[in-house]
């Protein structure tokens, strides 16, 4: 009797504490082929610096860059109730997977978040996660080593100043045409 | 019995992750504006450079390292505003804060209730609620540990409801 209870307890455990969680990274290259979906991997080369003078700083903030994945859901008339089930989805996955949530912010059917993954100030991973019912939803991961704030700012400078590799976000372009 | 025990034990434990503060039932809600801002992004924020010349820059800088969480929760609905008054009632029973001000202002009704830290003008927690009636109702929750007077730095920055309201009773300090 008391084997059994134990072997009870034991069962219930396994499954409170150690689910096989879907993690961020499965679900991009699940929902790579879903029809709804709409899937860019963007590499640090995206950012054409080879006509800039790069500062120290600006190297290193490069080089925390690992890469970019970015996947979009495109809201229709048709694909209403496939809307709330993703976003239920990634919604979970960001709440389960240890991410740290920055910031949140919900206004009416719209909402965004920024979650991290790392440690104190250094950044392994970065979420940026916003949804709109009437066009959909879009979770850009950004994977680096030790992406610090400044790092992170450093970039976004970056990006104002090289030349972008737009052949990269071709296939952004395409669904936004489509519409 | 005992195994049993410990067995039950370590079902909770998952859940105690999960810990819920009392307004996190406002988040995720059609009908509720929010925003939230969590100890690490103040963290991080903190972390940032900024021009060393820019005083304001820098006070603001100084004020968002000594902050723990910021919520704002607004809505027009009539359900949810009574909920959160109910809400923030249940939540001043089991964490009772001091009453540091109430307006009456065109209908509408705003409490700040603040909790004090070492000294009288360092706070540890600040609730504001207003009570819209017919406009809106917001909750505004700030913990960390921060002084009174750094609150108008922060009115003015993010733009917070209730901001004059706030700066009146860092005035009265």
């Amino acid at each position: 009797m008391k084997s059994t209870i134990a072997l009870l307890a034991l069962a219930t455990l396994l499954f409170t504490s150690c689910s096989s969680e879907p993690t961020l990274q499965k679900y991009f290259v699940n929902k790579a082929e879903d029809k709804n979906f709409m899937a860019i991997d963007i590499s640090p080369s995206f950012i054409k610096t080879e006509k800039l003078q790069l500062t120290q700083e600006q190297q290193t903030a490069l080089k925390s860059l690992k890469n970019v994945n970015v996947i979009a859901f495109k809201a229709t008339d048709k694909n209403v109730g496939a809307y709330e089930k993703e976003l239920g989805d990634v919604k979970k996955i960001l709440k389960n997977n240890s991410y740290e949530e920055l910031i949140k912010f919900n206004r009416g059917a719209m909402g965004a978040s920024i979650n991290t993954k790392g440690e104190g100030q250094n950044i392994d991973e970065l979420i940026l996660f916003a949804n709109d019912k009437a066009n959909g939803f879009g979770v850009v991961r950004v994977t680096g080593e030790n992406m610090t704030p400044n790092n992170v700012m450093t970039i976004v400078g970056l990006l104002q100043k090289a030349n972008l590799d737009m052949e990269q976000l071709k296939p952004l372009k395409a669904m936004i045409e489509r519409k | 019995m005992k195994k049993l025990f410990v067995a039950f034990v370590f079902m909770l434990i998952p859940t105690m992750f999960y810990a819920q503060t009392a307004f996190t039932k406002f988040e995720d809600k059609t009908d509720i504006s929010s925003v939230i801002v969590n100890k690490k992004m103040f963290q991080l924020m903190g972390q940032m450079k900024m021009d060393p010349k820019d005083k304001d820059a820098q006070q603001y800088l100084n004020l968002v390292k000594k902050l723990d969480n910021l919520k704002v929760f607004t809505t027009s609905s009539a359900k949810y505003a009574s909920e959160m008054k109910t809400t923030v009632d249940g939540y001043l029973k089991t964490n009772p804060l001091d009453e540091l001000m109430r307006i009456n202002k065109n209908g509408s009704n705003v409490k700040i209730y603040i909790k004090q830290g070492a000294t009288p003008t360092q706070l540890k927690e600040l609730l504001m609620f207003i009570d819209g009636n017919k406009t809106e109702t917001v909750i505004v929750s700030l913990t960390g540990s921060f002084d009174m007077n750094d609150i108008s730095v922060l009115t003015d920055k993010m733009n917070l409801p209730g901001g004059p309201e706030l700066k009146k009773a860092a005035a009265k300090k």
